[in-house]
């Protein structure tokens, strides 16, 4: 279980003031759960998740996975960026490998687990390949292979797929709910897309900005009928699907900008 | 790409040109400006008879080993350096004032307290080569860890790695394309220091044939001197940008 407890974070600024980017957040992650946080820019979404990483000191609150504090980052905790963060000097076997090496595991075996992990996101024949020759989607595929291949306790995803085109980013969250199924892993996912948060999520939470709190909670099963054979676009079109979403949508406008 | 260097060719070209007329029409003394052909003849002279007692190519030669000896030295203490100042921020506060100092002197400023310390063998020119190449690549190190991208540590400590991972895995592979950089900066500093290093009781040498034979007024001999450190610094950059592109050929594509 990930605990979030009272978790606030505030910058100081200029003349003593300070900026509060997060206040009094409490959440848990239980086994299995897909936490989706939505809520317009700058509401504090990513440094609630850089916080649970461990990149970011709470100056109030706790953060405990599996009763233990969190205190600095850590590989328990597996995070997939919006920019892929690959290792430009390394193919993509060897930047899935990464986290297996620095484990100290031998050559063969992580090569071995590697092209396992990269024929799971859909990468087979890729091993090969540099970063700079994939494609935007292969690389964000890299990155979530590279963060599953040290089995962490929970994945925090800060917007994976902001960065791709449509068409991409459709395949891709079906590849992430695939993958992700399999793995019975917690997952903690940031996102602007209020259509890919209701399909992904069990939990979808909205935060308001300044200071950056939960503003409500919706709680989903489509990920679910997804995995039982059910079609994306016939899920995202389906009436109850739409009626959510546009209850969260106006509830992410009703707390700021979007 | 292509006319560029057609232009760069006849800017040399019509240069020879001009030079040889000048000295054709004898408007100057060939003791100031000898003609080009009486360089190349001196060429052919100096590589087969020698000058002071060697050969145009153990002067040459003498003068890349003190260059390599210099950048050797140079480099294993400017990287580690460098990346440490780049990583530590009391390191840097205790050597930036020692850097900031020196390295903008002309090494003919120092070079007099180089033989009144070192004396005046192969270690006083080499450690005033080493001096001059320290800088750039000290600098250029710095520079390189402060361009690593904060995620990119944030990515590998959430992968466990170690600070002493951190450093070999990420900071160090990551500072290289700036170092490379630096490096190609030394080299050319190299060179651009070989004579204020040959000063130094030298007997053979580039730079040392130079300054000889200027005391004779043999010009050919200088010119033929200067074309030919201007070609090793040519030669020796080239093989630096090769060695760029075999050690971090992921440069400018990430």
């Amino acid at each position: 279980m990930l605990t979030v407890e009272h978790a606030s974070v505030h910058y100081p600024v200029k003349d003593g003031a300070a900026l509060q980017a997060l206040d009094d957040v409490s959440l848990t992650i239980g086994e299995g759960e897909f936490v989706v946080l939505v809520g317009a820019s700058g509401c504090g979404k990513t440094t609630l998740l850089s916080a649970i990483a461990g990149f970011q000191k709470l100056t109030g609150g706790s953060i405990r996975l599996d009763g233990a504090e969190i205190r600095g980052p850590g590989r328990d905790r597996g995070v997939v960026f919006q920019k892929d963060n690959l290792l430009p000097w390394a193919n993509a076997a060897d930047n899935v490998a990464f986290g297996l090496k620095l484990q100290g595991m031998g050559r063969r075996a992580r090569r071995e687990r590697a092209r396992e992990l990269l024929s799971q996101v859909g990468l087979d024949g890729f091993a090969e390949t540099p970063p700079h020759a994939l494609s935007g989607g292969m690389r964000q595929r890299v990155g979530l292979a590279r963060a599953l291949a040290t089995e962490p306790k929970i994945l925090l995803m800060d917007e994976p797929l902001g960065a791709l085109d449509g068409m991409t980013r459709e395949t891709m969250q079906e590849l992430i709910a695939r993958v992700l199924a399999g793995t019975k892993k917690r997952i903690l996912f940031i996102t602007h897309s209020t259509e890919e948060a209701l399909f992904l999520g069990t939990s979808i939470l909205v935060m308001s900005p300044r200071p950056g709190r939960i503003a409500g909670r919706f709680e989903s099963r489509y990920i679910h009928s997804f995995l039982d054979g059910r079609d994306a676009a016939s899920i995202k079109s389906d009436p109850g699907f739409v009626e959510t979403r546009k209850a969260i949508r106006e509830l992410v406008r009703a707390n700021g900008p979007s | 790409m292509k006319s560029a260097r057609l232009v760069s060719l006849a800017t040399v070209v019509l240069l020879l040109l001009g030079w040889e007329a000048v000295s054709e029409l004898e408007w100057l003394s060939p003791m100031f400006l000898p003609s080009p052909s009486r360089v190349l003849h001196q060429f052919v002279v100096l590589s087969r008879d020698g000058y002071a007692g060697a050969t145009l190519w153990e002067h040459a030669g003498t003068s890349l080993l003190r260059i390599l000896c210099g950048f050797a030295v140079a480099a294993s203490a400017a990287i580690p350096i460098g990346l440490l100042m780049g990583t530590n921020r009391w390191i840097k506060g205790a050597l930036d004032p020692v850097i900031e100092f020196y390295w903008p002197l002309p090494p003919l400023a120092y070079l007099p307290l180089m033989i009144i310390w070192i004396g005046i063998d192969e270690a006083a020119k080499v450690t005033l080569l080493g001096m001059a190449m320290f800088a750039p690549i000290c600098l250029a190190a710095q520079a390189g860890v402060r361009s690593v991208p904060i995620e990119r540590i944030h990515a590998a400590q959430s992968l466990g790695a170690s600070r002493r991972q951190l450093f070999f895995y990420i900071l160090l592979p990551s500072a290289l394309p700036e170092i490379m950089t630096g490096i190609r900066i030394s080299i050319g500093t190299g060179w651009a220091t070989l004579v204020a290093a040959e000063l130094i009781a030298a007997t053979e040498g580039i730079g040392f044939m130079i300054m000889s034979a200027a005391n004779f007024l043999a010009t050919d001999i200088v010119f033929a001197g200067i074309i030919t450190i201007a070609v090793c610094a040519l030669a020796s950059a080239a093989a630096a940008r090769w060695a760029e592109r075999l050690l971090v050929p992921w440069k400018g594509k990430s």
